[in-house]
């Protein structure tokens, strides 16, 4: 990701006969487009092992690291990462992801069975976009943590009663805002889609090219892989799209021209506080201790996450916001696949200090020479910060205990 | 379509002072400025203008450039690489224009209806909500694809079926690869005559960049299309006005359509 020169690439070849099928690539613009017979090989070596019945999940080279996986026996999807820290944990999120976003495009059947290659090439033109935004999510988590980005919105009530009035109307009952990529109001079915749809959806409509109105087929991972499902999105103000979806009905006419405005046009102000600038994602009026650079809020149950790298009051102490990003990726990687074991996640590789005892880990910490970094694992919820170098070590337990408490509002903590 | 450039529609409005004024309300530090589906550009008092919408249909064959020409009135970015269009996607363009009888600058509020190919073939549901209440059907062809062009007839008939109060336009796009171009002057003259259809050129090509490197001139975009914009607004006002009996509908055989 451009500032310490790593590259990464993703590799999709068939699984049967290794045609590549695309190769993305960020960083590095030399390594855009990697020579076949490297193509060739990579996926050669994994075909060799299974033949002799071994399984190659990743290997490490001193400046790269690779992991593979084939999905359906039909899709080969291989990832090359030269970032410093790049972990299997977060890799193999990503390629989950990047397939995950090729079924809701273009549907499990298509990737499959491929009949027709040449055709396949060419509709998976159509993923490129939300498949790059996973090859650089910048100051994002979600694709990590899985847990959908929630931005606070102000006048949260009367906007809500709002949304389900307008999804109503549109004989629909999944229906949300998107801010900026990010989830600002959802009603309760489209909570309850399964985690990583919610965080595809809103990553899709984040990354498409704006537009008035869209009627956009998506097959849904989880809930509907094969059988498309219309996903109605509305651009109300530049950055702010009201998304619907639905069966057949109702036309995408009737939704832009009657329903938009009669729902949502008397709430232009509320909209508007929406999307005006704000860095962080912090409710109105909350600030948090000296010292936090970054932090990542999870909701274990609802499954969703607030995060900032820009918190009021780190000003541009020490590192940039891309740094920090950085970092509390990499600190969230570490952390969710070796210390709190997640619900659902692939089994995480367990450290020998862990098995040997009969607890779980609740707190960790990780002090570097340009940050130190604490996560905390409550009942309800997940803290990740990143801290100035100079709050001392003694300090931060504390200090991330009352963080927790100031965004989640809960004084039992 | 008994409409020849510039008689409706008063042609450099936009380069006027009081055109300039108009123009205003659409950019913003000379870049485009993009309204949301519960906005529209505000006037002063003093230039109140009426807004009249129409919903555009764009139709043509898999790869013409009908996303890159919608992107291109716009303002927004022309895509680098093809890829075809999900589903179905709409942008409204908000263009000021003069009225040349009656000397009244009107808002003109176009509502492109963009979709793919690949997609109109798969979901029934996609070309009928495309035609549904549209005012004029865009047929694309690219000038460095003969095909595109030879295939306008029967895509005609074909996206016309059964409803005929559609304006009719058909855009030549990709003019600026004219050095490859496939399709003739002569090919232009003949198809005007024969389906006494206007024919408009488009270069959807990203136009010069603000000091920032990044950001496309609103400005010198708008230039670019305003022959476009102008174009479109003088056909669809003109049907409105024959379709109100305040103009007569025009007489067979009696036509020129000038080019742009």
């Amino acid at each position: 990701m451009g500032e310490e020169g790593g590259s990464v690439t993703l590799l999709c070849l068939t699984a049967s006969s290794g045609v590549p099928l695309f190769c993305r690539s960020l960083g590095a613009p030399s390594k855009h487009q990697l020579p076949f017979p490297v193509i060739g090989s990579l996926n050669g070596v994994h075909m060799f092992g299974a033949n002799l019945d071994v399984l190659l999940t990743a290997a490490c080279t001193t400046n790269t690291h690779v992991v593979w996986r084939v999905f359906h026996n039909s899709i080969t999807l291989i990832v090359l990462s030269s970032e410093e820290g790049a972990s299997d944990f977060a890799l193999g999120r990503l390629l989950d992801n990047a397939f995950s976003a090729m079924v809701l495009i273009l549907g499990l059947e298509e990737l499959v069975n491929i009949r027709n290659i040449e055709r396949l090439k060419k509709d998976l033109r159509a993923c490129y976009k939300l498949i790059d935004s996973f090859l650089a999510p910048l100051e994002r988590s979600g694709d990590l943590t899985q847990c959908v980005e929630c931005v606070p919105v102000p006048h949260g009530a009367a906007l809500q009663e709002c949304l389900e009035a307008f999804a109503g109307a549109a004989e629909s009952r999944f229906g949300c805002l998107v801010a900026g990529g990010r989830l600002a109001l959802a009603t309760e079915p489209w909570w309850q889609l399964a985690p990583q749809e919610l965080l595809l959806l809103s990553w899709l409509v984040g990354s498409l090219p704006p537009h008035a109105a869209r009627d956009y087929p998506i097959y849904l991972p989880h809930g509907s892989p094969t059988v498309p499902h219309r996903l109605l999105t509305c651009q109300l103000l530049p950055g702010l799209e009201a998304c619907l979806i639905c069966g057949p009905s109702p036309a995408l006419h009737t939704v832009e021209t009657e329903l938009v405005p009669r729902f949502w046009k008397p709430l232009l102000e509320p909209l508007q506080a929406c999307v005006s600038p704000q860095p962080h994602s912090l409710p109105h009026g909350t600030t948090l201790p000296p010292g936090v650079l970054a932090f990542l809020l999870i909701h274990r149950e609802q499954r969703s996450s607030q995060s900032s790298v820009q918190p009021p009051g780190s000003g541009g102490e020490g590192l940039s916001p891309r740094c920090r990003a950085r970092a509390l990726r990499h600190f969230y990687a570490l952390v969710a696949a070796r210390y709190f074991p997640w619900e659902g996640s692939p089994a995480p590789p367990q450290e020998p200090f862990q098995a040997g005892f009969p607890h779980r880990a609740r707190h960790c910490y990780v002090v570097s020479a340009t940050h130190k970094a604490y996560a905390i694992h409550a009942p309800q919820h997940q803290l990740f910060l990143l801290l100035a170098p100079h709050v001392p070590t003694f300090a931060l337990r504390p200090l991330a205990a009352r963080t927790l408490q100031r965004l989640t509002g809960d004084t039992a903590l | 379509m008994a409409v020849s450039t510039g008689s409706v529609i008063v042609p450099d409005w936009h380069k006027s002072p009081e055109g300039k004024e108009y123009l205003a309300t659409i950019l913003r530090k000379n870049k485009r400025k993009f309204f949301g589906l519960i906005e529209r550009p505000v006037l002063p008092p003093q230039m109140a203008a009426d807004t009249a919408s129409y919903k555009i249909f764009v139709s043509g064959k898999s790869g013409v450039g009908k996303t890159a020409m919608v992107a291109k009135l716009a303002g927004l970015e022309v895509p680098s690489a093809h890829h075809e269009t999900t589903g179905i996607q709409t942008t409204t363009v908000y263009w000021p224009a003069k009225l040349r009888d009656s000397g009244r600058a009107l808002i003109f509020r176009f509502h492109f209806w963009d979709c793919g190919e690949a997609a109109l073939k798969k979901f029934d549901h996609i070309l009928p909500a495309c035609k549904e209440k549209a005012d004029g059907i865009l047929f694309l062809f690219s000038f460095t694809d003969r095909s595109s062009f030879d295939d306008l007839p029967s895509q005609i008939s074909r996206v016309t079926e059964g409803s005929e109060n559609f304006v009719k336009i058909v855009i030549g796009s990709k003019f600026d690869q004219f050095m490859h171009t496939d399709v003739t002057e002569r090919d232009l003259a003949e198809f005007r005559r024969a389906w006494r259809l206007p024919v408009l050129r488009m270069k959807s090509v990203n136009g010069p960049r603000l000091a920032d490197g990044r950001t496309l001139d609103g400005r010198a975009g708008l230039a670019h299309v305003a022959h476009v914009l102008n174009g479109l607004a003088e056909h669809l006002w003109y049907q409105d006005q024959v379709m109100a009996g305040i103009v007569p509908a025009p007489q067979p055989g009696t036509e020129e359509t000038s080019l742009c």
